[in-house]
């Protein structure tokens, strides 16, 4: 009657999580802001994200194939990256490229690694910033949404890009709030980055999007509160100050927290578990780290845009953080 | 009835698993099977094995003591039952592979059938000395039943170097499916009463708490009109707790309801704390009031694979499979038999392992209650997510001592304290990957334990 049992160690119930539900929820979450991508982009942005899923997943069953390890497709790891990478391309941004952003992104970012769960730095971000590295200029080729624009952008060598591009409100920001005209212009800026009719790349466009997924994410208790909480509450404060000290020269709080990289970034990229610390201390630690380098390489710095430094920066720390919030037993230490 | 609002006291960490008791919570504890063979083991508490005081071909008595030891931390053991001792053998046991027991084959003549205690009216816990306390309670063997079987008699005995002030009664069952003390503490009421009266008279706490669970409002409400009727004193209480695993833990339910630590590696003791199972203290007031010895306890067989689940006063030495056919059999499903619950409890491939005086119960489950992720039987590589540590009553940082051990690092497992883990499986439970933590963190241990043996310092 009982052949069929089986023995091992306890517990012998679970709670029926794997890593493909974890990742799926992510993905979920992602599809409000993929949504606002395909409204304000249209078809480049459903190619883009497509080729990003297609090439990544392509990528790493190469990978596992050179490897000899079995098929780690279906944790769908890969298609978060892809879909990742993808939000954070400019929508007009060639295609070719974009495969060899995810070929890099999956194969040095991770596999080279061991895989998922091995790898130091958040994948995406690794092909994100190889590309910037790469090709500089269409990186920072930011195209009008559709909607305002009725003339879908194409990149091809008999249209000047100028015409059909327009700055980023970040980039923008830093050139017109020298000039009085300009202050109206952020304002109206400020309303249209949150709803997303902005120039950007594709995932960043909607704050709103963003924040719906990224609500989704902490109500499932996918990510927990705390990576995303101070990275934009450090974020805030530090660019409040520097708003106050010089309100003609740095753009307000506001712009910056619903533009760029840094709603995505807080949600959906610097909560990536592999690359983010254990505990709840090294979070607060890392997220104002993420939040507060952010805010340097958007102020001090050159680049408009400074979430994927940050983030990279901070995976790079990680495991020293995870090193300095040791966590000690509630006992105490043993002998103490 | 008055309505218990849920209690907030609790602790860091822990999990909420479906606590599936109602296929057992609403079953009388009722008599098990009348066996024809037992096999009590010789080990069956935490301290020094027994030596056997029979010999093959002997009567034993019910109720006579077969086995016994020198030792301080120790308990005797006694046969349930009438009859002839067939031989002393191993038998399989959960945790120590196999280990000795004395087989006793019933006298069929006259099979015995024990009753349950009954406390008589009049008891007066002034009657008793702390000593007869004590001696009785070493006598009838009794170890702590909620599963680490430790000898009750080293625990509640006076000792000057650690005074004890406070006594915790833990009733909060908080393993799945298990409802052996719940069922005792509804039926045997006045009888844990007693119980109590007589350990804090041997202990000598001025104050005693019950914990017990918010989730079983009638054991709170039974136990506080017990007391009342008994004549309520201000220094016996019951506390409601958070229902939350491993809240039955003593180092958790110290936590919840002191916010007190017990230091690790240490015990409740050192900061002034003696914790009691109900059961323990039921089989205190048997053995002080009718010198009855621990031959019986109550078990819950359970799980959606048993056909008759419930809870049953079973004779220790009973083997498990008396006592899935006593109860109907399991169905065509069944894929795993655990020794006690699933949480904690350890899975057994022999059913010929006997019920010992720490088997709470016995649940047998189905593939499906076993979880997807389980089911599928895949494990995935670590992604940190961190829900361990979230969930880990102990804060320690599982994913990292399990992969120490895993790539036998026993130094990293201990520098991440694995010595403190209470192997509740709160790690496993949560775990996206299906990751064994608590497993790995076992495995550790016992290494750990070997090398030192190797290696004394």
């Amino acid at each position: 009657m009982l052949r069929d049992i089986t023995v091992s160690s306890g517990p012998h119930i679970s709670k029926g999580l794997s890593t493909r539900s974890v990742m799926i929820d992510v993905i979920i979450g992602l599809v409000p802001a993929m949504v606002a991508a395909g409204y304000y982009f249209r078809i480049h942005a459903i190619i883009l994200v497509v080729t990003c899923i297609v090439s990544s997943v392509v990528t790493e069953w190469i990978c596992n194939l050179i490897r000899k390890k079995p098929n780690s497709l279906d944790d769908f790891s890969a298609v978060v990256t892809g879909i990742i990478l993808a939000f954070s391309l400019p929508p007009g941004f060639p295609i070719w490229a974009a495969v060899i952003g995810s070929m890099f992104a999956i194969a040095v970012g991770k596999m080279v690694f061991g895989g998922l769960g091995a790898n130091i730095f958040n994948p995406a971000m690794v092909g994100r910033a190889f590309l910037t590295a790469s090709f500089g200029m269409m990186m920072t080729t930011w195209t009008v949404p559709a909607t305002i624009d009725s003339t879908m952008p194409k990149i091809s060598a008999e249209n000047t890009m100028d015409a059909r591009t327009q700055a980023t409100p970040l980039a923008l920001s830093k050139e017109a709030q020298k000039t009085k005209a300009g202050a109206l212009q952020v304002k109206q800026q400020i309303e249209a980055a949150f709803i997303g009719e902005v120039g950007g790349c594709l995932g960043e466009t909607s704050a709103l999007a963003l924040l719906i997924g990224g609500i989704y994410l902490l109500i499932r208790r996918t990510i927990s509160f705390h990576i995303p909480l101070v990275v934009i509450v450090s974020a805030f404060v530090f660019s409040t100050i520097a708003y106050l000290i010089n309100s003609q020269a740095y753009i307000s709080p506001l712009t910056h927290l619903c533009s760029g990289g840094l709603l995505i970034g807080a949600f959906f990229i610097a909560t990536d578990p592999v690359t983010a610390p254990l505990t709840r201390r090294g979070m607060w630690l890392f997220g104002f780290g993420v939040g507060t380098i952010t805010m340097l390489i958007r102020i001090v710095g050159e680049y408009p845009e400074g979430v994927m430094y940050s983030v990279l920066l901070m995976n790079a720390v990680t495991p020293l953080i995870d090193r300095l919030f040791k966590r000690i037993p509630a006992g105490g230490r043993p002998g103490a | 009835m008055s309505i218990i609002t849920k209690s907030r006291l609790s602790f860091p960490g822990g999990i909420h698993p479906p606590e599936k008791k109602d296929l057992t919570s609403d079953s009388p504890i009722q008599s098990g099977p009348v066996v024809k063979q037992v096999a009590v083991m010789l080990s069956q508490h935490i301290g020094a094995i027994c030596r056997p005081l029979v010999r093959k071909a002997n009567m034993v008595q019910a109720g006579q003591k077969i086995g016994d030891c020198d030792a301080f931390v120790s308990a005797p053991v006694h046969s349930p039952i009438t009859g002839k001792v067939t031989e002393i053998a191993l038998r399989p046991h959960a945790v120590m592979g196999r280990s000795q027991a004395i087989v006793i084959e019933a006298y069929t003549g006259n099979p015995t059938k024990r009753s349950y205690f009954r406390l008589k009216d009049g008891f007066d816990v002034g009657k008793y000395s702390i000593e007869r306390i004590c001696e009785a309670v070493r006598q009838a063997g009794i170890v702590g039943m909620g599963g680490a079987g430790f000898p009750t008699r080293v625990k509640i005995e006076p000792n000057p170097r650690l005074p004890k002030k406070i006594m915790i009664v833990n009733g909060c069952e908080c393993e799945p499916y298990i409802t052996c003390d719940y069922r005792i503490m509804l039926e045997w009421t006045s009888e844990i009463i007693a119980g109590i009266k007589l350990a804090q008279k041997a202990s000598g706490c001025p104050e005693v708490i019950i914990g017990i669970e918010d989730n079983k409002p009638e054991a709170i409400e039974a136990m506080n009109t017990a007391l009342d009727s008994s004549g309520r004193n201000d220094d016996i209480k019951v506390v409601p707790v958070k229902t939350k695993y491993p809240q039955g833990g003593e180092r958790q339910l110290i936590r919840s309801i002191l916010k007190r630590n017990v230091p690790t590696g240490g015990i409740p003791p050192m900061i002034g704390v003696l914790v009691l199972n109900v059961a323990t203290c039921a089989a205190i007031a048997e053995a002080v009031i009718a010198d009855l010895p621990l031959t019986h306890r109550v078990v819950t067989v359970t799980g959606e694979a048993i056909a008759r689940p419930g809870n049953y006063y079973v004779s220790i030495g009973t083997s498990v499979e008396q006592l899935i056919e006593f109860c109907g059999g399991v169905t065509q499903k069944s894929a795993r038999v655990i020794l006690g619950g699933p949480m904690m409890g350890i899975a057994i491939a022999d059913l010929e392992t006997p019920i010992t005086k720490t088997t709470g119960a016995i649940t047998i489950i189905t593939k499906e209650q076993m979880g997807k992720a389980k089911f599928a039987g895949r494990q995935t590589a670590c992604i940190r997510c961190g829900r361990c540590l979230q969930s880990c009553p102990e804060n320690l940082n599982p994913t990292k001592i399990a992969h120490a051990v895993k790539n036998n690092l026993l130094d990293v497992a201990e520098d991440c304290f694995m010595s403190a883990c209470i192997e509740c499986g709160c790690c496993s439970y949560v775990c996206p990957a299906n990751i064994e933590l608590t497993g790995y963190i076992k495995t550790g241990k016992i290494f750990l334990a070997r090398q030192r043996k190797k290696m004394p310092k």
